[in-house]
């Protein structure tokens, strides 16, 4: 799975479990999520549980953090580094 | 042990770049407006800012001190070559740890330089500024020794519970004493977070960033400070263009000024006294105005980090509009942001994904007890820290208690049900907005309510509230109606608005657009008004002179200063030697609280060796032939009980004698033996008698600490007509009307009962405002307020019939307070005067005695003591004087005529 599969994955859940009704097109790869507050603490647990289960990885407490899930390339990244 | 990151140097590089080496074929004008200019008006912002913060005192002078001294380390540190500048903060910050501590201003520094102090002298001041930093890299050593993490950890444990044992004991180093409080706001959590950084390596380490980080420059001035996380402090060090941090940071200065200021407008002028609160209106002011009080802190934090703006720290928002808060958890995203991201880090992720496999919600569940747990017991260490001793309350514990149930049950509920987010805010429909803004009104009553239960320090106090909210009238209704409609608009306004960050790799388009020098007119003018304001007010407004000099400086209010002399007094209370400062400070003011603990050790010590406690109405007196330190001066007493020099019990002939009942005012607390605005009239009178009949004026002072004109009367019928006066003196105070329900509290609840001839009265004053001595203190003397003035009216009426019938004149004589805290002077003397005029007493009124004083704080001896100062009694002495001698010339018409 390459990183444009991953951020396409993460934008359905996250459209999907978040933002249900929004404009796909509005959510772009560099979308800023948790510091605008789309992702807020609670929601931020939800990602990474969905990461870990989608993509059998383990995000660890310190990695639950704002420069790995702000934006869907963050998100990405972050998964691609865990599989590597 | 080191590992940079790479956004970190992408950062540095391509942002300061962005200032400093603009493309070639920007035209000098263009390269001049993007580069030169804003520099040069950042600097005169921040000079502006500098000014504003000397000029109104804010926090204290330490601080003033500090942000010249930023203000010139700032100018430095940006002309620096990038590679440079942490070192120089580093430096930048000793130096601030050392001066700050060491109260070190330019004039140390010129006095050791031209030799008028001596070297040791000048060690002495360095001792304490030392003494951290040498503690602290000592701690910072101990996280980087090349040994196992968890043993690295438990040599940090040890080091800190030894310096735990010496904060609790820092009368064992009295040449530092003023250092612990500092060293655990930059140590006791920021270690925390550093070591945790460390262990999972999530940001670069180095001995600049170690220093820079714990020592950062403006912290010698805040005992509370934000919890910067390390990383964060790391990863937005120039992650953006350094106009846009450093503007960012101006920004929050001002904000940060202007929010200590309002707060400084709160606490002054707010109903905050609980005693003293009429209407449910009031009780409404006194939630909102608790509540408010937390300005204190945001504006401090904001002041804070737009400081390390400054210095290319671009760090996010500390809180981002609280009171606009729509949701439990909403709040705890909002206020003080960093503590929040603190807990998270250390205690909510790592405890939920340990606890996880129990399932999403009980792990959450767990893992929000906690933290809440964690953040309780971290405030009261907190508070250990700053005050020297534990704070265990249990109003503190439910306070922490319920917001972590409203907070989870919130959680709980966004967790389960889900909340509605969207990509533009613009998106929101009118009924979405209509239904925040009723969870903002929402929200803010129940933490106004929640706060004020946190607020208060005792059961006692929340009935009274409870008593006086309970008839509210329709238009007290629609007030508070209006505001709550007005917070409600305001939350469907900004109420989805985020918090303010660089955080996240964000893009400059991410971020929002940036106008600088939008801004930089918005900051420079409200830098402007700050400093022009007072000037145009008073002119406007001459009677807000008063006003304006009280919001010049950090000083305590009528409530904190009525505690301090109920403390003072409660010394000689027959069950209240135990009270301690400790017990009546109110929680949301601790830090207000630091003026009074600067009160020197045993200053109101002195109070208990020259006055005693009685078990009868009276309830004190002054013992006999005593010496002592009261309030900072020595006080005497002589052989008859008396603060005041020795006279014979028999009256000589040819002399003139007064007895002067009053309080501790008239006592001349804090004043020099000499210096009593009674012994200052005697000489005044003796030097030039007004009426040749008398060769000798006598004054006796009768004044006992706490005594209420209840007490003045009643001594004046046992004691003080066995000295045969011709006159007799009540001084009286609007301020101390508060004495008067105390003692009536105070008989009640000791049962102690009235004499005989004071019981019939005071029994159907008692029966009126149905109290009686198994009520709280606190709502027996609210309920006794409204009959202050027919308690006075009894007092004018029998003093007078008194006196006539033993052929003694009769004067009262109104004493103005040194300070009025709430503008309730001139009302409650007005009313005072009229009662005394009312019962045909001879009146004196000193109250222009301190007209011509500006700033009335110069009047009080010490700003943790309120009493009045020597300048204060010679005031009083001048204008009593003046007002005498006519009284003393002439006969009063129907008790006394010297000339006869």
């Amino acid at each position: 799975m390459n990183e444009q599969e991953i951020q396409a994955t993460s934008r359905t859940f996250i459209l999907n479990e978040f933002l249900p009704g929004e404009d796909p097109a509005a959510l772009t790869d560099t979308t800023a999520l948790v510091t605008t507050g789309i992702l807020d603490s609670i929601a931020v647990l939800k990602v990474v549980t969905f990461l870990e289960n989608q993509f059998g990885i383990t995000i660890e407490p310190h990695e639950a953090v704002v420069e790995n899930l702000n934006t869907l390339s963050d998100i990405a990244r972050l998964v691609m580094s865990k599989k590597a | 042990m080191l590992i940079e990151q790479q956004t970190f140097e992408r950062y540095d590089e391509t942002s300061v770049a962005a200032g400093e080496a603009p493309p070639p074929r920007w035209s000098f004008l263009k390269r001049y407006a993007s580069g030169v200019a804003p520099f040069f008006a950042i600097l005169l912002q921040f000079g502006l800012i500098v000014v504003a913060v000397h000029n109104w005192q804010i926090e204290s002078l330490s601080l003033a001190r500090l942000m010249q001294l930023a203000f010139v380390g700032f100018v430095i540190h940006h002309l620096l070559p990038l590679r440079f500048r942490l070192p120089f903060f580093a430096l930048l910050s000793l130096f601030a740890v050392v001066t700050a501590l060491g109260q070190m201003g330019p004039k140390t520094w010129v006095t050791w330089l031209t030799g008028r102090i001596s070297f040791t002298n000048f060690l002495y001041h360095l001792t304490p500024g030392l003494t951290l930093i040498g503690i602290g890299l000592a701690l910072i050593g101990l996280c980087h020794i090349p040994i196992r993490f968890w043993a690295r950890v438990a040599l940090v444990a040890v080091a800190g519970a030894a310096l735990t044992l010496f904060r609790a004991h820092s009368q064992w180093f009295p040449e530092v004493g003023e250092m612990w409080v500092i060293l655990g706001s930059m140590f006791i959590f920021r270690l925390v977070v550093y070591l945790y950084d460390l262990k999972h390596r999530t940001a670069p380490f180095s001995l600049a960033r170690a220093i820079s980080y714990f020592f950062m420059v403006p912290n010698p001035s805040f005992p509370l400070f934000p919890i910067v996380d390390y990383k964060t402090f790391c990863s937005t060090y120039y992650n953006e263009d350094w106009v846009r941090v450093y503007q960012t940071g101006l920004r929050w200065m001002i904000r940060g000024v202007f929010q200590l200021l309002l707060y400084r407008l709160i606490y002054q002028f707010a109903p905050l006294d609980i005693t003293k609160l009429s209407s449910a209106l009031d009780v409404v002011g006194f939630m909102v105005g608790t509540y408010l009080l937390y300005l204190r802190i945001s504006g401090s934090f904001h002041l804070i980090v737009g400081v390390l703006h400054m210095f290319g720290f671009n760090l996010p928002e500390t809180h981002h509009l609280y009171l606009l808060a729509s949701s439990f958890t909403d709040l705890w995203r909002r206020i003080n942001i960093y503590w929040k991201d603190f807990v998270m880090k250390v205690f909510f992720y790592p405890a939920y994904f340990k606890l996880r496999k129990m399932g999403t919600l009980r792990a959450m569940s767990v893992a929000t007890l906690a933290t809440f747990f964690a953040t309780w017991l971290l405030h009261s260490w907190q508070w250990f820290w700053i005050r020297g001793s534990p704070l265990f309350t249990w109003l503190d514990v439910s306070f922490w208690a319920i917001l972590a149930i409203l907070v989870l049950l919130n959680g709980l509920y966004e967790a389960t049900v889900g909340q509605r987010r969207m990509l533009t805010t613009s998106r929101v429909s009118v009924p979405g907005r209509l239904i925040l803004g009723l969870q903002t009104i929402g929200t803010f009553a129940v933490i106004c309510t929640l706060w004020t239960v946190w607020s208060c320090q005792s059961w006692g106090e929340l009935q009274t509230l409870a008593d006086v909210a309970s008839r509210p009238t329709p238009g007290e209704v629609a007030i508070v109606l209006a505001g709550l409609a007005a917070i409600g608009a305001s939350g469907m306004l900004w109420g989805r608005s985020s918090r303010e960050t660089s955080e996240g790799r964000l893009t400059q388009a991410a971020r929002g657009p940036f106008h600088f020098w939008r801004s930089a007119a918005g900051v420079g003018a409200g830098a402007i008004c700050l400093l022009a304001a007072p000037s145009v007010i008073i002119w406007t407004m001459p009677s807000t002179k008063h006003v304006v000099a009280r919001l010049h400086y950090d000083a305590l209010n009528a409530r904190d200063m009525s505690l301090q002399r109920r403390g003072y007094y409660e010394q000689l209370d027959v069950r209240g030697a135990n009270v301690t400062r400790k017990e009546i400070a109110p929680r949301t003011i601790a830090w207000q609280w630091r003026k009074a603990q600067q009160m020197p050790p045993g200053w109101q010590d002195g109070a208990k060796v020259i006055c005693r406690k009685r078990s009868d109405f009276l309830m004190s007196e002054v013992v006999p032939s005593r010496s002592a330190v009261v309030s900072g001066a020595i006080a005497t007493t002589n052989h008859l009980g008396m603060r005041d020099r020795e006279y014979e019990k028999t009256k000589a002939t040819n002399t003139y004698r007064a007895v002067l009942l009053g309080s501790s005012h008239d006592l001349g607390s804090g004043v020099k033996d000499e210096e009593t605005y009674e012994n200052l009239v005697e000489d005044h009178l003796n030097h030039q008698p007004p009426n040749p009949r008398y060769s000798r004026y006598e004054i006796l002072n009768m004044s006992t600490s706490g005594d209420s004109v209840l007490q003045m009367l009643l001594r004046l019928e046992q004691i003080g007509f066995e000295y045969g006066p011709d006159a007799a003196i009540l001084s009286v105070a609007a301020v101390e009307r508060q004495l008067l329900v105390q003692h009536v509290r105070k008989s009640l609840t000791l049962g102690i009962d009235p004499p005989s001839h004071y019981r019939e009265f005071l029994g159907r004053i008692v029966h009126k405002a149905g109290v009686h001595g198994r009520m709280a203190d606190i709502m027996i003397e609210r309920r006794l307020l409204p009959y202050v003035s027919e308690m006075y009216e009894w007092v004018f009426g029998r003093f007078a019939q008194q006196c006539e019938q033993r052929g003694v004149r009769p004067v009262v004589i109104y004493r103005p307070g040194p300070v009025d805290f709430e503008g309730l002077e001139q009302l409650g003397r007005n009313e005072i005067i009229r009662l005394a005029r009312a019962a045909k007493l001879e009146v004196i009124d000193l109250a222009p005695a301190f007209d011509s004083v500006a700033n009335r704080d110069t009047l009080i001896i010490a700003k943790w003591d309120d009493h009045t100062n020597a300048l204060g009694h010679r005031l009083l002495a001048d204008k009593l004087y003046e007002s005498l001698v006519p009284l003393l010339r002439i006969a009063s018409p129907t008790v006394f005529n010297p000339h006869q």
